[in-house]
């Protein structure tokens, strides 16, 4: 097959059943900001779910934006390492810089309702080559003695291929 | 507080040397002696917990909001700008409001938010996505400062800053905006003038919408105008205002 750079993108989505440290520091720290930030778009203190809010507030999906600030020091301390995801060896690898955090659910009354996702974007890979459900994939520039150093990794659920740009 | 050192600190206090990148992690580690696969450590039953066959880390400190900073500036460049701010608390006569958490945001020299581009995709280098953005506790004095530039304009809206006042415990006080004082000689009217051209402040002040005809100031730009704007565009302008709560 033709060798083509791709980015991937995972989906992490994060709610009241975390058990991970990491994640529960995103959970607790976006529902607290978003608590604070809502009631910038909530004055009358008319809505308590974000569904509500950002039906008839106007602007009220900036708390997806606002919100975020929230979590970028726990993004800067993966320090460009997504979480989770490992090759076949067991051990990350794939470089990150880019995320996107959205709300999926909350609701300043029932804090179990608190639910998002951070979208991890990664840098560019290339991918050589299709081996049964297994994709050996590069980063650029990861060599050793001349040779190309390849990760072996699986796509699991919620990893999708975000972009895909053919190479010679 | 500056989120970087604090992170600094708080590794340090852990003892964490820096984790050396995991690139090349096949020839380096010699350490996993496990054959457990995958990062989960919270499996298991009773006190003990499997190795997990990946180095675990970094490990995640408590980290305060990026909002929470002195230097808004984030990536943006103008005139300098500082804004004092002092809490007070009406329901307590007038004393200051100590601990309350102030947010301030304003536009950059040509009218734009750090939202702008709504949901899409940011860096983890955040200054360039959140800028003129920050949250500060208020002192004994219940005074905030923020470190910043010189809000530009945009049409339909004079210059402005618009500030949330919470409790400590994070319960909205106040939603409000300080409006800046006009004038020939004012800060305003400098900034957008030909001298600020050369810190970037290119729109000057033709389609400018003055405070008399702005239509969240107009009615109440008696209690929202800054109470004094002073300085120079070399050496920088500095805010001084007082904001009432009910606390």
């Amino acid at each position: 097959m033709q060798k083509a750079l791709i980015r991937l993108c995972y989906r992490k989505i994060i709610d009241s059943s975390a058990t991970r440290p990491w994640d529960k520091f995103v959970f607790e720290d976006s529902y607290t900001e978003f608590l604070m930030q809502s009631q910038l778009y909530n004055q009358e203190k008319k809505y308590t779910s974000f569904g509500e809010l950002v039906m008839h507030v106007p602007n009220a999906e900036k708390l997806h934006f606002l919100v975020s600030a929230a979590v970028i020091g726990y993004l800067q301390q993966l320090h460009g390492k997504i979480p989770d995801l490992t090759n076949n060896l067991g051990k990350l690898f794939l470089p990150f810089k880019n995320f996107r955090f959205e709300i999926i659910n909350s609701d300043i009354k029932d804090k179990s309702k608190h639910q998002v996702a951070v979208n991890f974007f990664t840098d560019h890979l290339i991918w050589h080559d299709t081996i049964n459900n297994q994709l050996p994939l590069s980063v650029p520039g990861n060599t050793e003695n001349g040779e190309i150093l390849t990760e072996l990794f699986t796509l699991p659920p919620f990893v999708s291929i975000y972009s895909i740009k053919p190479v010679d | 507080m500056e989120r970087k050192h604090f992170l600094k600190n708080g590794l340090a206090a852990l003892g964490l040397a820096a984790i050396a990148p995991l690139a090349n992690a096949c020839k380096k580690d010699t350490s996993d002696s496990s054959s457990d696969s995958g990062t989960d450590s919270s499996s298991g039953s009773g006190s003990c917990t499997a190795t997990s066959s990946e180095t675990e880390g970094p490990f995640p400190t408590k980290s305060p909001s990026t909002l929470v900073k002195s230097d808004i500036k984030g990536d943006r460049t103008g005139v300098a700008f500082t804004a004092k701010i002092y809490i007070k608390n009406k329901n307590n006569s007038c004393a200051a409001l100590s601990g309350a958490l102030v947010d301030i945001w304003h536009c950059d020299k040509d009218g734009y938010y750090s939202e702008y581009g709504g949901t899409s995709m940011q860096t983890v280098d955040y200054t360039a996505v959140h800028f003129l953005r920050g949250r500060q506790t208020t002192d004994s004095d219940g005074l905030v400062t923020f470190t910043s530039i010189f809000p530009g304009w945009y049409t339909s809206r004079a210059t402005h800053i618009h500030v949330h006042i919470y409790n400590s415990s994070g319960t909205s006080l106040l939603v409000t905006q300080i409006a800046f004082p006009e004038g020939s000689d004012s800060a305003v009217a400098t900034v957008n003038g030909s001298g600020g051209t050369t810190y970037g402040y290119n729109k000057g002040m033709t389609g400018y919408t003055y405070n008399a005809s702005d239509n969240v100031f107009s009615d109440s730009v008696s209690n929202e105008l800054a109470s004094s704007v002073s300085g120079s565009l070399s050496g920088g302008y500095t805010l001084t205002h007082t904001i009432y709560v009910s606390a």
